[in-house]
């Protein structure tokens, strides 16, 4: 018997182990795995993605890209669209590009067989199928791992975003990376454009982990996140009161989804007002004494069809890094 | 369990606010969310521990006469951060772009009587006051 070819593509390694290891254990298929989908692509051109495994945020091509290739090309592939992007909209895309099935990440094994099932896609094999070697040769490094959690964690935030906004939240590739301190606002000088911006802060802590969350709003847009909201900014207090909303919706979901894959339970503060119509440089006054370097989640809304995105910021304290590395050790074995 | 009670453990386990009871024997007995989070010791971690073993820093001397005083008087003791900066050295909310080391805390001391109507536990109640010290400390050196 020849066993179904079946493409895993997700450019975190995180992501692809984590589904290898959700796969049916009697399910004889070769697997094969591509990390962005240019990659992705070329294997089904090959023959080697009867069935696909796909994400949808990737670098090259996205998953979307990938859909629409494939019907383009007349490629006969059977998609499950396995993504962090749980937005409605994102769902109802993808199932219109063709795909089969939708599944949250992190994939929930009873979900994946089940999606296999009713595509009539297992064949099972008489016994049980070994994959602890092909799991043992995975290498995740931290940075990967993590921005796999905070891929899942933004996603769920996106989501909220786009309902209480109506509209589709496009979502891109989170930038995980550990920044010396007093460098932050010139590492992040991207954000600035040149632009006055506002910030709302939130800090949480927790299980030996802790930080805080960030999200800088580009003050030239926050008349036209009022007008997709249907309130009327008569002056700062209206204009204030926007941004510690949209603030504790984003931050409290991308924290909440944080500490659910971690198993952490985060405390989070009251916001605060970092500074309005200010230069980056001034919003972030960061204490350089106390701490040399911080773990930086950088992850960019952009609203699809508005000139509107905002930039949320997840800085680790320095003395959190040890803990998270214990913790997503203990999610990858 | 009746619902409404049920809401209580849960708000009391959520807010954001520290809330810690101890027996007459400085054995913590409760031990909400946020001294959890704050302090990186779990509530299994504390509870059925001594306080002062927990935190060894704390001035023994100085807090047994306090919760002495509360329990046999049967009246409330108070700290706030201006007299005492912190009961319990904690890390704030505001570790990278926050110019305090550590939460700045007012304290609440309460009695708390058993079924006999004597007071058998002491309930403290730690408010975060940082950004308030923060932003009266340069005012009040500027006198």
């Amino acid at each position: 018997m020849s066993a179904i070819s079946l493409l895993v593509c997700d450019d975190s390694a995180m992501a692809r182990k984590q589904l290898i290891r959700a796969l049916p254990v009697d399910w004889a298929v070769t697997i094969t795995q591509a990390c962005n989908g240019r990659e992705g692509l070329a294997a089904i051109r090959q023959g080697l993605g009867q069935v696909v495994l796909l994400d949808l945020t990737m670098p090259e091509l996205d998953g979307y890209q990938v859909l629409a290739a494939l019907r383009e090309e007349g490629l006969a592939a059977k998609v499950i669209v396995v993504s962090g992007d749980v937005q409605d909209e994102a769902v109802a895309r993808v199932k219109a590009l063709g795909a089969l099935e939708f599944i949250k990440k992190p994939a929930d094994p009873e979900l994946l067989l089940a999606a296999l099932k009713r595509h009539q896609l297992l064949e099972p094999s008489p016994q049980a199928v070994e994959r602890s070697a092909e799991l043992a040769a995975f290498k995740v490094g931290f940075r990967d791992a993590f921005r796999e959690l905070s891929n899942v964690a933004m996603g769920r935030a996106a989501a909220l975003l786009a309902r209480v906004l109506g509209v589709f939240v496009q979502l891109p590739v989170p930038a995980v990376n550990i920044f010396e301190v007093g460098e932050l606002h010139m590492a992040l000088s991207d954000i600035e454009h040149g632009e006055r911006l506002s910030a709302i802060c939130q800090g949480y802590i927790g299980d030996r982990i802790s930080g805080e969350a960030l999200l800088i709003f580009h003050d030239c847009e926050v008349a036209d996140m009022a007008r997709l909201l249907k309130r009327t900014l008569n002056g700062r207090p209206a204009e204030l009161e926007l941004m510690i909303d949209l603030a504790s919706l984003l931050i409290g979901a991308c924290v909440a989804a944080l500490g659910e894959q971690l198993d952490s339970n985060f405390s989070v503060g009251h916001p605060q007002m970092l500074g309005q119509h200010a230069s980056l440089e001034r919003l972030i006054s960061a204490n350089k004494t106390r701490w040399r370097k911080t773990l930086a989640v950088e992850i960019s809304y952009a609203l699809e069809g508005h000139a509107i995105h905002f930039d949320l910021l997840l800085l680790f304290t320095e003395d959190s890094v040890p803990r998270l590395q214990q913790k997503i050790n203990y999610l990858l074995d | 369990m009746d619902i409404e009670l049920h809401w209580l453990l849960d708000i009391l386990q959520h807010i954001d606010v520290g809330v810690v009871v101890l027996d007459r024997q400085y054995q913590v007995s409760l031990w909400n969310g946020f001294m959890a989070n704050h302090s990186g010791l779990d509530a299994d971690e504390a509870v059925d521990k001594n306080l002062f073993e927990l935190f060894p820093e704390l001035d023994q001397e100085w807090f047994r006469a306090k919760v002495e005083s509360v329990a046999t008087l049967e009246v409330r003791a108070f700290t706030i951060w201006e007299q005492r900066p912190y009961l319990l050295r904690f890390k704030g909310y505001q570790p990278i772009t926050g110019q305090a080391d550590f939460m700045y805390q007012n304290a609440t001391f309460l009695p708390v009587k058993g079924r006999s109507g004597q007071v058998s536990h002491v309930a403290l109640i730690i408010y975060d006051v940082t950004h308030e010290a923060l932003h009266k400390q340069p005012a009040a050196g500027a006198q």
